[in-house]
């Protein structure tokens, strides 16, 4: 059963205080997603695309344009937030100051006017699960950022909604706190096997927590996936530079044939990778297009490497593991290897490229050029 | 460009010792990295050096002559700052040029433009001059701030975390620029952070700070290897190293190791190594705090010989490799796998340790001890130094 369905959404802010109509000015564009029962999904992209636009949609704190919103199978585009059945938890903790932590979970449930022992019943019994057992006489202005939260999301699923909604709500956490709070999170959606809809930009918090994937760009879907999915089989040029970090090698490359070989060219630079033969339905010699490799899969050559020598640009001893750049023309080409070996700066290495895990985009469009399946 | 020392510096805010008696020596041309959390002296330090703020006792020497009394204008030090600070009003030009046109400098405008052009040049910002700040994007404006930086002749630098400001994924890209330039400008640079991964791509040497005291001074490699304690050994790595208390035992012709897991005693043996054993025997050590990092921590999800289990607390992505985190009871163990393992929360897990790239501590002062090949990392570290 699907626990959320967008049905062709669009959204459109009132812009009829300007002069000229800007022709394509939807904060969302024809949005289509369905998220299976218990499913956890994250909306991800860059700051201005649409991605909590689609989240207030889906709690009806924003109107609609155009489109269906199904929560199970129920069509709730006219209802209130109120009547939606959603837990909603926002970045901003927006807890009641005069209330303890216990008075700030059971108040939703006091407004509805649920039997008290009732309610204490139910706040017991989230209390553990959400690790505030002990905060639950404190104020809120003495908890820490992460204990807010927790109270936060306690506070959204006590009403055991059949949807919860949440809105980057780790980024007020500093780098650790982020890390540990990540984990409980999942532990914890896990655990109640609440569908829930997660917004965040940042990839990391995406790849880590989610089920599903849907990474939006200007107001439209690029790719809905499992995080694998997403790493390793993008949908376009966009989606392959924003997973990922460091991010996906692309660079522009024609592409030459010598005798029975395909060869990846680039402008200004010596180096030549071999095209893997999936691509030969594809490609042609002096064909233009852009060439996609992920830093773990360039690779140094050993002394009897067929790879083109290169020159060092930049070595970065991380510790963990070290990062090389290599100019290609005026793009610093990027690998990560966990070879223990100190190199530096102009030191020449030889550069090989997993050619089987190269991808292609359409040089104008960025979408992906596939090989022909038989 | 100058030689940067401070000797036995203290400053107060109040009650609190900011610094605690920092001496460092920054050679000439260096690239030094102050790292350490939040709140540990280390903006401080540089405010010292910069003038900006006075310290009660110690020493402050741009190459061998004291600096203690003189203002911050004289001292010609360039600053660059986490929020950037431009002039609104000014194109980046402008902005640019602003010291250079300052009383103090009073330079012909011919030179100021040569030498903004060579800045945007190395700072590839050719192409902003015209633009007002806010026009540019957080890391244009960082840009912008560095090449201010960079069209003076001044002592030292001075950059105060000029990339905490950025998104994770400019931060990298600005990382590796910025070493990039710091290989063609030759200049000695102060570069106060909090991020690891900064730290060790940036400095020739690192200084880790806490609660105003220096805590341990080295190369990155030095540092990463051979911490001299617990708390550098879990500041620098990303997931943290892996440490837990162990009972030293022995056997005929070798050591033991005995750790509890969820209950459960296990010992391992401790592969031999030449200064490891010679350090237990002399020391007569019964315990030890074991550092291991994630790397050097193996899993697989069906019972082996040599593997003890545990349970499977969390599963996540950090990028180009996951973490599997393993609740042992009291501790928790993280160690790497690869991306998209089906991995169930709860779920059996069997461990085994690379002992021989382990760090002993000791478990009371949590004070650095021996490592597993010690002299390959003391080597590493000196030719590290000497380049």
């Amino acid at each position: 059963m699907a626990g959320l369905t967008l049905n062709h959404l669009y959204k459109r802010y009132d812009n009829s205080g300007k002069k000229k109509k800007i022709k394509n000015d939807f904060a969302v564009q024809d949005l289509n997603l369905v998220c299976e029962q218990g499913e956890f999904v994250a909306l991800l992209g860059p700051s201005g695309c649409g991605k909590t636009t689609t989240l207030r949609m889906i709690a009806g704190l924003e109107d609609i344009t155009d489109g269906e919103i199904y929560i199970g199978e129920r069509l709730v585009n006219k209802l209130q937030p109120k009547d939606r059945n959603i837990g909603l938890a926002f970045e901003d903790y927006a807890m009641y100051p005069p209330l303890n932590v216990y008075g700030n979970v059971a108040f939703n449930l006091r407004a509805k006017g649920v039997d008290k022992d009732e309610i204490d019943k139910k706040v017991r019994e989230i209390a553990p699960l959400m690790q505030i057992d002990d905060l639950l006489e404190k104020m809120p202005v003495k908890l820490s950022g992460g204990q807010k939260q927790r109270v936060n999301i306690a506070r959204a699923i006590i009403r055991e909604p059949e949807l919860l909604l949440m809105d980057e709500p780790l980024s007020h956490l500093d780098g650790k706190a982020r890390q540990a709070m990540r984990t409980e999170i999942k532990r914890l959606i896990n655990k109640i096997k609440c569908t829930t809809v997660y917004v965040t930009h940042d990839q990391l918090e995406a790849m880590s927590l989610a089920d599903k994937i849907a990474i939006i760009n200007f107001g439209v879907l690029q790719q809905f996936g499992t995080p694998t999915e997403v790493y390793d089989d993008p949908a376009n040029e966009f989606v392959a530079s924003f997973i990922g970090e460091p991010p996906m090698n692309i660079l522009e490359t024609t592409i030459i044939k010598k005798e029975d070989t395909f060869f990846f060219t680039f402008d200004n630079s010596n180096l030549q990778i071999a095209v893997p033969k999936r691509y030969y339905s594809v490609v042609k010699d002096g064909f233009r297009c852009k060439m996609g490799v992920r830093p773990m899969d360039v690779l140094i050559g050993g002394p009897d490497s067929q790879g083109t020598p290169e020159e060092i640009a930049t070595f970065e001893n991380l510790g963990d593991e070290r990062r090389i750049g290599i100019h290609v023309g005026d793009v610093l080409m990027m690998l990560i290897t966990e070879d223990e070996k100190r190199y530096k700066r102009g030191d020449i290495i030889k550069l090989e490229v997993r050619g089987e895990k190269t991808h292609l985009f359409d040089i104008e469009t960025g979408d992906r050029i596939r090989e022909k399946k038989e | 460009m100058a030689r940067i020392q401070l000797e036995n510096v203290r400053k107060a805010f109040g009650k609190v010792q900011a610094l605690d008696g920092i001496s460092i020596d920054v050679k000439d041309k260096e690239f030094f990295v102050l790292f350490g959390p939040a709140g540990a002296g280390k903006t401080t330090i540089l405010n010292c050096i910069a003038g900006i703020a006075m310290p009660e006792e110690g020493l402050i020497k741009f190459d061998g002559e004291i600096k203690n009394l003189i203002d911050p204008a004289h001292r010609n030090v360039a600053m660059v700052f986490e929020n950037y600070a431009l002039y609104p009003q000014m194109t980046v030009y402008d902005n640019m040029a602003s010291a250079l046109r300052s009383k103090l400098y009073k330079t012909p405008e011919d030179e100021i433009r040569e030498r903004i052009m060579w800045a945007a040049k190395t700072m590839k910002m050719e192409n902003l001059l015209e633009r007002l700040p806010s026009q540019l994007s957080n890391g244009q404006k960082q840009r912008v701030a560095m090449g201010r930086a960079l069209v003076r002749t001044p002592n030292v630098f001075l950059m105060d975390e000029p990339l905490a400001h950025l998104d994770a994924k400019l931060r990298n890209s600005m990382r590796t620029e910025l070493k990039e330039m710091q290989a063609n400008l030759g200049s000695t640079c102060i570069y106060v952070t909090h991020d690891f991964m900064e730290a060790m791509a940036l400095g020739d040497r690192i200084a880790i700070i806490n609660e105003g005291k220096i805590v341990q001074i080295g190369t990155g490699d030095e540092i990463y290897y051979m911490p001299c304690n617990e708390f550098t050994a879990q500041l620098m790595g990303d997931p943290q190293i892996n440490i837990f208390d162990a009972r030293i035992g022995e056997v005929a012709g070798g050591f033991t190791a005995t750790f509890p897991v969820n209950g459960e005693e296990i010992t391992v043996s401790l592969p031999e190594d030449g200064r490891v054993y010679s350090t237990i025997k002399e020391k007569g050590l019964e315990h030890v705090d074991i550092g291991i990092r994630p790397q050097n921590v193996k899993y697989s999800f069906e019972a082996k010989e040599g593997y003890f289990k545990a349970t499977v607390y969390s599963y996540e992505s950090i990028g180009n490799k996951s973490v599997i985190v393993a609740e042992c009871g009291d501790y928790q163990l993280r160690m790497i796998a690869p991306n998209g393992l089906s991995v169930a929360i709860d779920s059996d897990v069997y461990i085994r340790f690379e002992l021989d790239r382990s760090i002993f501590f000791d478990s009371v002062t949590k004070e650095y001890i021996v490592r597993y090949d010690e002299q390959t990392f003391i080597d590493l570290a000196k030719s590290e130094e000497e380049k």
